[in-house]
Protein backbone atom coordinates (compact mmCIF):
# COMPACT_ATOMS: atom_id res chain seq x y z
CA UNK A 1 0.00 0.00 0.00
CA UNK A 2 1.10 3.54 -0.81
CA UNK A 3 0.98 6.12 1.65
CA UNK A 4 1.61 9.69 0.50
CA UNK A 5 2.86 12.25 2.93
CA UNK A 6 2.20 16.65 1.83
CA UNK A 7 4.41 18.90 3.47
CA UNK A 8 2.53 22.23 3.37
CA UNK A 9 4.46 25.49 4.00
CA UNK A 10 4.39 28.17 5.90
CA UNK A 11 4.08 30.52 3.56
CA UNK A 12 0.84 28.61 1.60
CA UNK A 13 -0.58 28.22 5.71
CA UNK A 14 -0.07 31.88 6.18
CA UNK A 15 -2.31 32.98 3.14
CA UNK A 16 -5.62 30.80 5.29
CA UNK A 17 -7.89 31.86 7.81
CA UNK A 18 -8.77 29.04 10.24
CA UNK A 19 -11.62 27.72 8.93
CA UNK A 20 -10.26 27.50 5.58
CA UNK A 21 -6.81 25.57 6.85
CA UNK A 22 -8.87 23.06 8.82
CA UNK A 23 -10.78 22.16 5.53
CA UNK A 24 -7.80 22.19 3.47
CA UNK A 25 -6.22 19.83 6.07
CA UNK A 26 -9.38 17.16 6.19
CA UNK A 27 -10.02 17.37 3.16
CA UNK A 28 -6.73 15.52 2.24
CA UNK A 29 -6.93 13.46 5.46
CA UNK A 30 -10.11 12.06 3.77
CA UNK A 31 -7.93 11.01 1.25
CA UNK A 32 -6.14 9.06 3.18
CA UNK A 33 -3.17 11.52 2.75
CA UNK A 34 -0.75 12.19 5.56
CA UNK A 35 0.15 15.96 6.12
CA UNK A 36 2.97 17.74 7.89
CA UNK A 37 1.90 21.51 8.53
CA UNK A 38 4.95 23.81 8.66
CA UNK A 39 3.80 25.15 11.75
CA UNK A 40 2.74 24.59 15.35
CA UNK A 41 -1.45 24.90 15.36
CA UNK A 42 -3.32 26.85 17.83
CA UNK A 43 -4.42 24.85 20.40
CA UNK A 44 -8.01 26.86 18.93
CA UNK A 45 -7.12 25.64 15.76
CA UNK A 46 -6.47 22.10 17.26
CA UNK A 47 -9.83 22.23 18.96
CA UNK A 48 -11.06 23.38 15.64
CA UNK A 49 -9.63 20.46 13.80
CA UNK A 50 -11.43 17.70 16.62
CA UNK A 51 -14.72 19.68 16.20
CA UNK A 52 -15.06 19.22 12.33
CA UNK A 53 -13.28 15.53 12.41
CA UNK A 54 -15.87 14.39 14.92
CA UNK A 55 -18.36 16.44 11.95
CA UNK A 56 -16.94 14.10 9.48
CA UNK A 57 -16.44 10.51 10.89
CA UNK A 58 -18.74 8.45 9.50
CA UNK A 59 -19.00 4.68 10.17
CA UNK A 60 -17.70 3.17 6.92
CA UNK A 61 -14.88 5.13 5.97
CA UNK A 62 -13.18 7.79 7.81
CA UNK A 63 -12.95 7.09 12.05
CA UNK A 64 -10.76 10.21 12.98
CA UNK A 65 -8.01 11.87 13.15
CA UNK A 66 -4.50 11.24 14.91
CA UNK A 67 -2.29 14.25 15.05
CA UNK A 68 0.55 15.67 16.70
CA UNK A 69 1.69 19.38 17.26
CA UNK A 70 5.82 20.02 18.18
CA UNK A 71 5.86 23.55 18.94
CA UNK A 72 9.09 25.51 19.20
CA UNK A 73 7.03 28.87 19.48
CA UNK A 74 8.16 31.86 20.89
CA UNK A 75 8.07 32.11 24.49
CA UNK A 76 9.22 36.09 25.58
CA UNK A 77 7.16 38.78 24.79
CA UNK A 78 9.30 40.27 21.94
CA UNK A 79 9.52 36.88 20.13
CA UNK A 80 5.72 36.66 20.32
CA UNK A 81 5.43 40.41 18.85
CA UNK A 82 7.82 39.13 16.30
CA UNK A 83 5.82 36.01 15.63
CA UNK A 84 2.67 37.98 15.11
CA UNK A 85 3.68 40.31 12.75
CA UNK A 86 5.52 38.16 10.91
CA UNK A 87 2.70 35.93 10.68
CA UNK A 88 4.26 32.96 11.21
CA UNK A 89 4.28 30.13 14.29
CA UNK A 90 7.09 27.90 14.52
CA UNK A 91 6.79 24.50 15.00
CA UNK A 92 5.51 21.36 13.18
CA UNK A 93 2.24 19.90 13.01
CA UNK A 94 1.55 16.46 11.58
CA UNK A 95 -2.22 15.08 10.95
CA UNK A 96 -3.41 11.95 9.56
CA UNK A 97 -6.48 9.65 9.52
CA UNK A 98 -6.29 6.96 11.79
CA UNK A 99 -6.19 4.47 9.18
CA UNK A 100 -2.81 5.30 8.20
CA UNK A 101 -1.34 6.52 11.83
CA UNK A 102 -1.29 3.68 14.62
CA UNK A 103 0.10 6.57 17.08
CA UNK A 104 2.01 9.88 17.58
CA UNK A 105 4.05 9.08 20.19
CA UNK A 106 6.53 11.72 21.99
CA UNK A 107 9.86 9.99 22.79
CA UNK A 108 12.60 11.82 24.93
CA UNK A 109 14.69 12.96 21.99
CA UNK A 110 12.39 12.65 18.99
CA UNK A 111 8.55 11.95 17.94
CA UNK A 112 7.60 8.50 16.78
CA UNK A 113 5.09 7.94 14.39
CA UNK A 114 3.39 4.58 13.76
CA UNK A 115 1.80 3.97 10.26
CA UNK A 116 -0.23 1.02 9.35
CA UNK A 117 0.30 -0.74 6.38
CA UNK A 118 -1.87 -3.08 4.99
CA UNK A 119 -0.57 -6.08 3.59
CA UNK A 120 -2.82 -7.04 0.40
CA UNK A 121 -4.71 -10.82 0.44
CA UNK A 122 -2.31 -11.59 -2.36
CA UNK A 123 0.70 -10.54 -0.87
CA UNK A 124 0.27 -12.38 2.30
CA UNK A 125 -0.18 -15.67 0.79
CA UNK A 126 2.64 -15.40 -0.92
CA UNK A 127 4.74 -14.21 2.59
CA UNK A 128 3.25 -17.72 3.81
CA UNK A 129 4.24 -19.91 0.78
CA UNK A 130 7.77 -18.01 0.80
CA UNK A 131 7.63 -19.05 4.98
CA UNK A 132 7.02 -22.47 4.35
CA UNK A 133 9.20 -23.06 1.40
CA UNK A 134 11.61 -21.65 3.68
CA UNK A 135 12.79 -19.00 1.35
CA UNK B 1 -1.59 37.81 20.80
CA UNK B 2 -5.76 37.90 21.25
CA UNK B 3 -5.52 34.97 23.33
CA UNK B 4 -3.09 36.70 25.41
CA UNK B 5 -5.01 39.93 25.94
CA UNK B 6 -8.18 37.94 26.59
CA UNK B 7 -6.33 36.22 29.32
CA UNK B 8 -4.76 39.33 31.16
CA UNK B 9 -8.71 40.52 30.90
CA UNK B 10 -10.07 37.86 32.28
CA UNK B 11 -7.70 37.80 35.50
CA UNK B 12 -8.10 41.10 35.87
CA UNK B 13 -11.91 40.96 35.95
CA UNK B 14 -11.28 37.55 38.72
CA UNK B 15 -10.19 40.59 40.80
CA UNK B 16 -13.02 42.46 40.73
CA UNK B 17 -15.56 39.67 40.27
CA UNK B 18 -14.87 37.07 42.82
CA UNK B 19 -18.02 34.60 42.28
CA UNK B 20 -19.86 32.89 44.69
CA UNK B 21 -20.42 30.02 42.95
CA UNK B 22 -18.19 28.77 40.04
CA UNK B 23 -19.04 26.82 37.01
CA UNK B 24 -16.91 23.96 37.20
CA UNK B 25 -16.34 22.08 33.83
CA UNK B 26 -14.66 18.30 34.08
CA UNK B 27 -12.64 17.54 31.22
CA UNK B 28 -10.39 15.06 30.30
CA UNK B 29 -9.72 12.50 27.55
CA UNK B 30 -11.83 9.13 27.28
CA UNK B 31 -12.41 6.86 30.14
CA UNK B 32 -9.95 8.87 32.64
CA UNK B 33 -12.63 8.73 35.48
CA UNK B 34 -14.40 12.14 34.92
CA UNK B 35 -17.80 10.48 35.63
CA UNK B 36 -16.71 8.59 38.95
CA UNK B 37 -15.45 12.06 40.26
CA UNK B 38 -18.80 13.64 39.38
CA UNK B 39 -20.78 10.84 40.92
CA UNK B 40 -18.17 10.60 44.26
CA UNK B 41 -18.58 14.56 45.10
CA UNK B 42 -22.66 14.77 43.66
CA UNK B 43 -23.04 11.11 46.36
CA UNK B 44 -21.08 12.80 49.09
CA UNK B 45 -22.75 15.98 49.08
CA UNK B 46 -26.20 15.72 47.52
CA UNK B 47 -26.85 12.05 47.74
CA UNK B 48 -27.29 10.37 44.68
CA UNK B 49 -25.29 9.64 41.64
CA UNK B 50 -25.44 11.56 38.44
CA UNK B 51 -24.24 9.65 35.42
CA UNK B 52 -23.48 5.53 34.69
CA UNK B 53 -19.96 4.62 34.79
CA UNK B 54 -18.26 1.81 32.76
CA UNK B 55 -14.84 0.82 31.24
CA UNK B 56 -17.09 1.35 27.39
CA UNK B 57 -15.57 3.74 26.04
CA UNK B 58 -17.48 7.13 25.41
CA UNK B 59 -20.37 6.05 28.19
CA UNK B 60 -21.06 9.64 28.94
CA UNK B 61 -22.21 10.96 25.76
CA UNK B 62 -23.79 14.37 26.76
CA UNK B 63 -23.26 17.33 29.22
CA UNK B 64 -24.24 16.26 32.40
CA UNK B 65 -24.87 19.21 34.99
CA UNK B 66 -25.00 19.29 38.75
CA UNK B 67 -26.03 22.19 40.42
CA UNK B 68 -25.89 23.90 43.75
CA UNK B 69 -23.45 21.32 45.37
CA UNK B 70 -22.10 23.47 48.34
CA UNK B 71 -18.98 21.34 49.75
CA UNK B 72 -17.72 22.26 53.70
CA UNK B 73 -13.95 22.21 53.99
CA UNK B 74 -11.43 23.41 56.85
CA UNK B 75 -11.35 26.88 54.90
CA UNK B 76 -14.79 27.21 54.43
CA UNK B 77 -17.76 26.53 52.13
CA UNK B 78 -17.22 25.84 48.72
CA UNK B 79 -20.42 26.14 46.33
CA UNK B 80 -20.20 25.25 42.64
CA UNK B 81 -22.35 23.89 39.56
CA UNK B 82 -20.13 20.98 38.08
CA UNK B 83 -20.81 20.12 34.61
CA UNK B 84 -19.22 16.68 33.77
CA UNK B 85 -18.01 16.29 29.47
CA UNK B 86 -17.58 13.83 27.86
CA UNK B 87 -14.48 13.00 27.05
CA UNK B 88 -12.75 14.62 24.54
CA UNK B 89 -11.41 12.17 21.32
CA UNK B 90 -9.74 12.39 17.89
CA UNK B 91 -11.46 9.51 16.80
CA UNK B 92 -14.49 7.51 17.01
CA UNK B 93 -14.69 4.02 15.28
CA UNK B 94 -18.21 2.25 15.88
CA UNK B 95 -15.58 -1.36 15.82
CA UNK B 96 -13.89 -0.39 19.07
CA UNK B 97 -17.63 -1.03 20.72
CA UNK B 98 -18.52 -4.46 19.13
CA UNK B 99 -15.78 -5.44 21.24
CA UNK B 100 -18.27 -4.99 24.38
CA UNK B 101 -20.81 -6.94 22.98
CA UNK B 102 -22.81 -4.37 20.87
CA UNK B 103 -24.34 -5.11 17.88
CA UNK B 104 -23.59 -3.37 15.00
CA UNK B 105 -26.40 -1.13 14.62
CA UNK B 106 -26.14 -0.30 18.40
CA UNK B 107 -22.49 0.57 18.22
CA UNK B 108 -22.62 2.79 15.33
CA UNK B 109 -25.62 4.59 17.23
CA UNK B 110 -22.96 5.06 19.77
CA UNK B 111 -20.29 6.04 17.80
CA UNK B 112 -22.99 8.69 16.14
CA UNK B 113 -23.49 9.94 19.60
CA UNK B 114 -19.88 9.92 20.97
CA UNK B 115 -18.56 12.38 18.03
CA UNK B 116 -21.98 14.67 18.89
CA UNK B 117 -21.16 14.24 22.44
CA UNK B 118 -17.09 15.70 21.85
CA UNK B 119 -18.44 18.35 19.75
CA UNK B 120 -20.34 19.42 22.80
CA UNK B 121 -17.87 19.43 25.40
CA UNK B 122 -15.40 21.41 23.10
CA UNK B 123 -18.69 24.50 22.69
CA UNK B 124 -18.96 24.17 26.38
CA UNK B 125 -15.15 25.47 26.90
CA UNK B 126 -17.19 29.16 26.67
CA UNK B 127 -19.44 28.47 29.15
CA UNK B 128 -17.36 27.20 32.13
CA UNK B 129 -15.58 29.55 34.77
CA UNK B 130 -12.93 27.33 36.05
CA UNK B 131 -12.12 23.60 34.63
CA UNK B 132 -11.02 20.09 36.53
CA UNK B 133 -9.22 18.36 33.42
CA UNK B 134 -8.94 14.38 34.76
CA UNK B 135 -5.99 12.95 33.71
CA UNK B 136 -5.82 9.05 34.27
CA UNK B 137 -2.54 8.88 36.40
CA UNK B 138 -1.91 5.08 34.83
CA UNK B 139 -1.65 6.39 30.90
CA UNK B 140 0.98 8.48 29.34
CA UNK B 141 0.29 11.95 30.12
CA UNK B 142 2.12 13.50 27.20
CA UNK B 143 -0.91 13.10 24.42
CA UNK B 144 -2.26 15.47 21.98
CA UNK B 145 -5.74 15.51 23.26
CA UNK B 146 -4.35 16.44 26.89
CA UNK B 147 -1.95 19.08 25.07
CA UNK B 148 -5.06 20.90 23.39
CA UNK B 149 -7.68 20.30 26.19
CA UNK B 150 -4.67 22.50 28.27
CA UNK B 151 -3.78 24.70 25.56
CA UNK B 152 -7.11 25.39 25.17
CA UNK B 153 -7.96 26.44 28.38
CA UNK B 154 -4.89 28.32 28.43
CA UNK B 155 -5.50 30.35 25.60
CA UNK B 156 -9.02 31.31 26.94
CA UNK B 157 -7.50 32.02 30.31
CA UNK B 158 -9.47 29.45 32.30
CA UNK B 159 -8.07 28.80 35.94
CA UNK B 160 -7.66 24.94 35.99
CA UNK B 161 -6.09 22.10 37.76
CA UNK B 162 -5.27 18.96 37.08
CA UNK B 163 -6.51 16.16 38.76
CA UNK B 164 -4.22 12.82 38.39
CA UNK B 165 -6.59 10.17 38.77
CA UNK B 166 -6.42 6.40 39.32
CA UNK B 167 -4.02 6.56 41.78
CA UNK B 168 -5.62 3.64 43.42
CA UNK B 169 -4.25 1.36 40.54
CA UNK B 170 -0.86 -0.05 40.92
CA UNK B 171 0.47 1.27 37.85
CA UNK B 172 -0.27 5.05 38.77
CA UNK B 173 2.73 7.39 38.03
CA UNK B 174 0.53 10.50 38.78
CA UNK B 175 4.16 12.55 39.11
CA UNK B 176 4.65 11.65 35.52
CA UNK B 177 1.53 14.02 34.88
CA UNK B 178 2.88 16.88 37.30
CA UNK B 179 6.23 16.23 35.33
CA UNK B 180 4.51 16.78 31.95
CA UNK B 181 2.76 19.80 32.82
CA UNK B 182 4.87 21.60 35.58
CA UNK B 183 3.04 24.89 35.31
CA UNK B 184 -0.10 23.52 36.83
CA UNK B 185 -1.60 22.34 39.76
CA UNK B 186 -1.57 18.52 39.97
CA UNK B 187 -4.02 17.27 42.95
CA UNK B 188 -3.49 12.84 42.90
CA UNK B 189 -6.59 11.53 43.86
CA UNK B 190 -8.70 8.44 43.19
CA UNK B 191 -12.17 9.03 42.62
CA UNK B 192 -13.13 5.51 42.88
CA UNK B 193 -12.14 5.27 46.51
CA UNK B 194 -12.25 8.57 47.42
CA UNK B 195 -8.50 8.90 48.40
CA UNK B 196 -7.10 12.54 48.61
CA UNK B 197 -10.59 13.81 47.55
CA UNK B 198 -10.07 16.45 50.94
CA UNK B 199 -7.31 18.20 49.22
CA UNK B 200 -8.81 18.01 46.00
CA UNK B 201 -11.64 20.22 47.44
CA UNK B 202 -9.25 22.53 49.63
CA UNK B 203 -7.08 22.86 45.93
CA UNK B 204 -10.33 24.08 43.89
CA UNK B 205 -10.91 26.38 47.08
CA UNK B 206 -7.57 27.82 46.85
CA UNK B 207 -6.95 28.14 42.94
CA UNK B 208 -10.38 28.17 41.26
CA UNK B 209 -12.53 30.41 43.03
Amino acid sequence: MEIQLDFVSAETLARKGSAEKISFILDKIKRNIIVVLEEALEPQEEAELIEATMREIDTEEFHGIEFYRIDSRAKGLREKIAEYIAGRRHGLTIVGPTRLIEAIKREPDYISMLAKVDVPEEEKRKRGRKKKGGK
Amino acid sequence: MLSELKKSLRKLLKIFKRKKQIQLGFYGPVNAGKTTLANRISLDWLGKEVGTVSEVPHETRHVQKIENIVVTTNNGELRMNIVDMPGIATQVDYKSFKAFGMSEEEAKARAREATKGVIEAIKWLDNVDAVLVVLDSTQDPYTQVNVTIIGNLEARGIPMIIVANKIDLPEAQPESIANAFPQHVVVPISAATGENIEKLYEAIQEHLT
